[in-house]
Formats: structure tokens, C-alpha cells, sequence
């Protein structure tokens, strides 16, 4: 019991030092919560909106009905009219509109003739390839369906039967397709490592850069009291910003929870433990608060890349592949991505959660001899 | 203000940053490496998306589809199953991104021409697997229907066959709309802003260590100290802005169109600005690791998600568009795409430098308000 009754009080004196700055607590606990909230809102809607330039050289109701129909796709709004490719050049050089559409004259005419294709131009802003490819996504689907429109005519078959050509379309675990349920999930993952990371870092080599890591050494408490003693207020800041981030995901974003919360915590308080180690390790091997800030950048930016946030983990390089198999933001995403949406339990779900749970040993083990060697 | 007290503060700061070689190291190299890091990790192309089928008419038709459809690089055929049961499983541990059902009269409803049955169902829980299945399913289908109606003997159905409309979809400055391209000049305004947060530490470091008292009782004056403080850093930043560019230009090989010189003057406006944003953190942060968590969130989050790095501005909210605009992120970006792929200058990047000018200035004099007040 005394090992607990000492841990404790060095949990209280760095309580106690987070009263005296309270800034550093203010941020750690609502900080994450209310940057995911901006960034959140910011990113969890379908590229759309982006103004195109339209050049229409044929001014019939069949060009202004195929603008009409892209504009209906939402990705896009109607900026302005021109007369020139010029001034389409111009507006991109600037950076002004993500597309343009050049309908040449006698569109509507070459559309009743089948013998040769009406052409349809689109040019865009590849200096911004992200909303490029959605707009060429948009562009395409809408010509698509006009081609098809025109060969059921002309096979002479009513119109309606059409629908027959297109597959129906499914989406599971996201039935309303909510781009929250994309993005939310991993914001709310990194938030949630950078704050364990950067409370974790800075406990110790904050100490030793103010040279008070040696009054703790000398007075009777042994190493492993003072990992504990700095662990638990990490622990209790990280669970609580977990806690009220999840609370916002889901009351703010619409994210449901479809598996078991209970769970979801005792794996999420796993994670917790897993990155408070790697913020131990970073803290004894950074002599400054500093290089441990430059280091926790690096670490925590490396590990959001194998999240899946941008860029599919499954279609990067096979070297990069087995690296994020070490990766533990990128076990604990698909977790939190499983019980959230998916509803899965620990039947599914045991292969990521081995996987943590042996990252998390191997991990804390390393980072407990280390850190008790710096301490001794 | 003067220039002799300037530089005196600058040596002093100077001698700190080069006494700590493994800060220094970090300071210079991990923006570099990080660039590195997410060049390659958020620009995976997507490929080998895994997809399971379910073919229900097992038809010559519906096999010689399927193979059509998961011939290519784009899509895998994880498996093929005989009941909807099996595509749940896979879907819920993950192993498939999406699932192709193709309809039991598929082959005779096809050749009379009343439709092609089929379901696409997707997992909704990541953002690209299951839209890129869709896109690319949708467009094999397109031209299996195409190629099976001009395999017809009737003569109008061949015809019918062709499409209507051509369109033809240029980019310009990238022309592929490699990712790459585009994404590396957009992570150059992230990364040159990481000696900001080095800044707001430095301030918040002689409060902590107690010396700032003794630096105001020199007769070195608050302009003095924050421009003195300041300058260093804006060095170290400029060794970035010569070896990220030739990083980009040689390793990435991303084409640099615009004036170089223009580019290296208005990255000095840059990290002006976003240095003296770093000030603003140090001035009111007590503790580093406060003036860090703060820095972290008004400096490194907003910089890397709500300058249209990833997520084109136009698709925001209202209010978040008003934020963008507070960033200096926003405009360097648009800057250095500028430059590196449209090659345009001063003449239409006026509107943008003066927005960077003028943030600098408003962040500085900030600093120097509050710096006083803070003080007393």
C-alpha cells in the first residue's frame, strides 16, 4: 500500500503544478476537444461548392441543361460566364476557379446526329489534383448518364427502364454517407495521441531541463513510484479527453456508437497506456522541452500517416504496409473505427487488439527500463 | 528600437541554438524529414482495392463480366462467395472494401435488354475504398453494356453503342493530376512554419527559467527583445526555404515554373508572419509546455487542416472560410503553388502578399502590446 501512497503523492505534486499553470491542464483537457470540433466542422463535408467557369459557345438549352445538371451535382457552383479561353487561363493562373467547362457551337445539333460525338471540354486546375479529381469524378458522371439517356432513346426503349442499367448501391455502416464518419474517427485519434504524447514528453524533461529531476531522485521514492507517480495524471487527463471528445463526436457530428462502449473504453485506456510509453521514452531521450516538442512532431505526424485519414493503408507500398503494423494509432483506428460504426466486438476485432496489446508490452517494457535507467 | 540591441539579442539567441546541437539538428531537419514522410505516405495511389462477388446467375455472361470487371490493377477480387452472409463478415473485419451482387437473370435480362441486375455495396466507414470501387465497377459496366449491345446483330444497337457525347478532360500545370505535384508546394507552407513553434517556446523558456526579468532590466527594449528574438529563427527558416525547394525540384521532381528569387523573399514575408504568431503563444504562455499545447493548437492543427492543403477552402463553412483568411498558411500556400506550378508573379500574387504583410504586422504588434501588459 505504501507504494500506492507514494506514487500517489507525486501524482498530487504534479496536480500541483498544473494548478499553478493552468493554462497547460485548460488545454490538455479541452484543448483537443475544441480543435476537433473546428477541424471537425471544417473537413467532415463532401468536397463541394468549387467555382467553375463556364464557356458556352452553343447557347442552346441543351448546353445550359448540361451545366444545369453538373451544377446539380453539388461539387460545383456557376462562378461566371466568359467569352474566352484566356480568361479561363487567367482566372487558374490565380488560382481563382478549380474548373472550367467549354461547350463548343453546335453541341446540340452534332447531339442529334449519331454518327459523330458532340464534344464537351472541361479543363482543370491540377495545381489542386484533390478537388481536380472529384470534379472529373462529377464531370464524368453526368456525361455518362446523358450517353446513356441518348442510347436507350435511340434503341427506342422508355425512358424509365433506364434505371435498369445502373447498379443499386449499398452503403453499409454509413447508410446516409456522413463524411463525419470518415474524418471525425481519426481527427479524434490524433488529438487524443498528441495529447497523451506531449503530457507524457513533458513531465520528465521538464524536470531535468529545470534541474529539479534531481531533488525528486534523491528523496525516497524509487523509480518505478516516479513513472507511476507522473503516469497517473497523464492517465486521467487522457481518459477524460477521451471521454469528452467521443461525447462531441457523437452529439456534435452524429458518429453513433454501435458496439460496446464498455469496451471501447478498456481498449481505448489500452491506447492510452501504449502512447503514455512512447511519451515516457521520447521524455528521457529529449534533453530539452524542446527537442522533446520536435520529437513528439515527427512521432505523432508518422503515425497518422498509417490512420487511413488521407491515404489508404492498403494501397501504400508493401515496405510502408508492415510498417504500420507497428504503428499502434493505426491498430487502435481500426478499433475505434469497428466498435463506433461497425459494432464489432472483441470476435472481430482480436487480431488489432493482440496486435496492441503485444505492441503495448513490448513498447512498455522497453520504455520502463529505459526511463528507470535515466532515472537511476 | 535599435539596431545594435537587436542584434545583441539576436546573438544571445544565436548562441543558444547553436551551443544545443541536438535542437539545432531537429530545428533544421525535421521539417525536411517530415516533408519527406508525408509526400510519400498522402499520396498513395490507390489500387488493389479488394472487392468480393457474389454471382448469383453464373452465366458465361456474368462470369466474363466479373472478369472484366476485376481485370485490372484497380480492383482485386478478394473472393468469391455464395451468400450475402459472407460479404457481411468480410465487410466487418475489413477485408473487403466493397462487394459486387450480380442478379440471377443477369445474362437474360442483358441480352433482351430490359437492364443489367446488380448490387454494389460499400463499406461507409473509410473515405476512398468504397467510392473508388463504385467509380470503377460503374465505369467496367458502362463498357461491358456498350461492347455486348455492338456485339448485337441489329444495326441501330451498334450505333447506339457509340457514345454521344466526348469529353475530354484536360488539366493544366498537372497534366496527370499526380498528387505530388500539387500536395509538395502545399506542404512547404506547413512545414516552414515549424520554426514559429520554436519561437513561442524560446519566449515562454526565459519566463520559465527566470531570466526574462533579467533581460528587461538590461536597457534592451520590448521591440528589441521580440525582433531580436525573432531574426534567428527567420535565419533557420531560410536554410529550409533553400532545401525544401531543391528537395522538391530533385528528389520529387516537382516542377518550379516561377521566380526563385520571389519565392525566397516572400517565404521570409512568410515565416515574418507566422513567427510573429509564434510571439503571440510565448508572450502569453507562462510555461513551455503550455506555450507548446497552445502552439500546437492555433499554429500546427489549423496550419495543416484549414489552409486548403487537403481540403479545398471553398468547401468550408462560412466561418471556417473567415479563419482560412487568418492564416498566414492559406495565403503562402496559394503562393507556392503558385510559383512552383503556374509560374505566375508579383502581378497576381499582390493580393496575397499583402495579406501576409499585413498579418506579420498585426501578429508583431500584438505581441509588443501584450508583451508590456504582461510584464507590469
Amino acid at each position: 500500500m505504501s507504494f500506492l501512497r507514494r506514487a500517489w503523492s507525486l501524482s498530487i505534486k504534479e496536480f500541483i503544478h498544473l494548478r499553478n499553470d493552468w493554462w497547460l491542464p485548460a488545454f490538455m483537457l479541452v484543448g483537443g476537444a475544441m480543435e476537433l470540433l473546428l477541424v471537425g466542422w471544417a473537413t467532415s463535408r463532401p468536397i463541394a461548392n468549387l467555382p467553375m467557369m463556364v464557356l458556352d459557345r452553343d447557347r442552346s438549352s441543351a448546353s445550359r441543361q448540361f451545366v444545369q445538371e453538373v451544377i446539380n451535382t453539388g461539387t460545383l457552383r456557376f462562378s461566371s460566364a466568359v467569352e474566352g479561353i484566356d480568361e479561363i487561363r487567367q482566372a487558374m493562373d490565380k488560382g481563382d476557379v478549380n474548373a472550367a467547362i467549354v461547350i463548343p457551337a453546335g453541341f446540340s445539333q452534332q447531339l442529334l446526329q449519331p454518327s459523330q460525338p458532340a464534344t464537351i471540354s472541361v479543363w482543370l486546375n491540377g495545381a489542386e489534383s484533390l478537388p481536380a479529381t472529384t470534379v472529373k469524378r462529377a464531370v464524368q458522371g453526368v456525361v455518362d448518364r446523358w450517353n446513356d439517356r441518348i442510347a436507350i432513346e435511340q434503341i427506342g426503349l422508355p425512358e424509365e427502364d433506364l434505371s435498369g442499367f445502373f447498379p443499386s448501391l449499398r452503403v453499409w455502416f454509413n447508410e446516409a454517407l456522413s463524411e463525419a464518419f470518415y474524418t471525425v474517427p481519426a481527427e479524434l485519434g490524433l488529438m487524443l495521441e498528441f495529447t497523451v504524447l506531449l503530457f507524457a514528453a513533458l513531465s520528465i524533461s521538464r524536470e531535468r531541463e529545470l534541474g529539479t529531476l534531481e531533488q525528486l531522485l534523491v528523496m525516497p521514492y524509487s523509480s518505478f513510484e516516479i513513472i507511476v507517480g507522473k503516469s497517473l495524471p497523464v492517465i486521467l487527463i487522457g481518459m477524460a479527453d477521451f471521454a469528452l471528445m467521443l461525447s462531441m463526436v457523437n452529439l456534435i457530428f452524429g458518429v453513433p456508437v454501435r458496439g460496446s462502449l464498455l469496451l471501447l473504453f478498456i481498449l481505448g485506456l489500452v491506447y492510452v497506456l501504449v502512447e503514455l510509453s512512447k511519451g515516457l521514452m521520447i521524455s528521457v531521450l529529449a534533453r530539452t522541452q524542446q527537442q522533446a516538442f520536435l520529437l513528439i512532431l515527427m512521432v505523432g505526424m508518422a503515425d497518422f500517416m498509417f490512420t487511413g485519414y488521407a491515404a489508404p493503408v492498403e494501397s501504400m507500398p508493401p515496405i510502408l504496409q508492415s510498417f504500420a503494423n507497428l504503428v499502434p494509432a493505426h491498430h487502435w483506428l481500426t478499433i475505434l473505427r469497428g466498435i463506433l460504426l461497425k459494432s464489432s466486438g472483441l470476435d472481430v476485432l482480436w487480431p488489432q487488439v493482440t496486435a496492441l496489446l503485444i505492441l503495448g508490452a513490448v513498447i512498455g517494457a522497453v520504455s520502463l527500463r529505459y526511463v528507470r535507467r535515466a532515472l537511476n | 528600437m535599435s539596431l545594435r540591441r537587436i542584434l545583441a539579442v539576436s546573438r544571445k539567441e544565436i548562441q543558444h541554438i547553436v551551443r544545443d546541437r541536438g535542437t539545432l539538428a531537429l530545428v533544421l531537419f525535421v521539417p525536411t524529414l517530415l516533408l519527406l514522410l508525408m509526400a510519400y505516405a498522402l499520396t498513395v495511389h490507390i489500387e488493389h482495392v479488394p472487392i468480393a462477388v457474389l454471382d448469383r446467375d453464373r452465366s458465361p455472361t456474368s462470369r466474363s463480366f466479373v472478369q472484366r470487371v476485376t481485370a485490372g490493377k484497380d480492383l482485386d477480387l478478394y473472393a468469391q462467395v455464395d451468400s450475402l452472409e459472407s460479404i457481411e463478415a468480410m465487410l466487418v473485419r475489413g477485408e473487403i472494401k466493397a462487394a459486387l451482387i450480380i442478379g440471377s437473370n443477369f445474362d437474360s435480362q442483358l441480352l433482351s435488354l430490359e437492364g443489367m441486375p446488380m448490387q454494389i455495396i460499400i463499406d461507409g466507414t473509410e473515405p476512398e475504398g468504397g467510392g473508388f470501387a463504385v467509380s470503377h465497377i460503374g465505369a467496367r459496366a458502362e463498357q461491358f453494356l456498350r461492347e455486348t449491345l455492338a456485339s448485337l446483330p441489329d444495326f441501330s444497337l451498334s450505333e447506339a453503342a457509340q457514345a454521344s457525347i466526348d469529353l475530354r478532360i484536360r488539366a493544366w500545370y498537372n497534366p496527370n493530376l499526380d498528387p505530388q505535384v500539387d500536395l509538395i508546394p502545399g506542404l512547404i507552407s506547413l512545414v516552414m512554419g515549424f520554426p514559429a513553434l520554436s519561437v513561442a517556446l524560446t519566449l515562454a523558456h526565459e519566463r520559465e527559467h527566470g531570466t526574462l526579468e533579467q533581460l528587461m532590466s538590461t536597457p534592451i527594449g520590448r521591440a528589441d527583445l521580440l525582433i531580436g528574438k525573432l531574426t534567428p529563427y527567420l535565419l533557420v527558416g531560410a536554410a529550409n526555404v533553400v532545401l525544401i525547394p531543391f528537395l522538391a525540384r530533385i528528389w520529387f521532381d516537382v516542377p518550379f515554373h516561377g521566380n526563385f528569387l520571389l519565392f525566397f523573399v516572400l517565404s521570409l514575408l512568410f515565416l515574418f508572419s507566422i513567427l510573429s504568431m509564434g510571439l503571440i503563444v510565448g508572450v502569453f504562455m507562462r510555461s513551455q509546455a503550455a506555450a507548446l499545447a497552445l502552439s500546437f493548437l492555433v499554429i500546427f492543427f489549423p496550419g495543416f487542416f484549414l489552409t486548403g492543403i487537403f481540403f479545398p477552402i471553398a468547401s468550408m463553412p462560412e466561418v471556417m472560410r473567415l479563419e482560412a483568411l487568418g492564416l498566414p498558411g492559406t495565403h503562402y500556400a496559394v503562393i507556392t503553388r503558385g510559383l512552383f506550378l503556374t509560374g505566375i508573379g508579383l502581378d497576381a500574387l499582390w493580393p496575397y502578399v499583402l495579406m501576409l504583410a499585413g498579418l506579420g504586422a498585426a501578429f508583431l504588434s500584438v505581441a509588443a502590446l501584450f508583451f508590456r501588459k504582461r510584464l507590469g
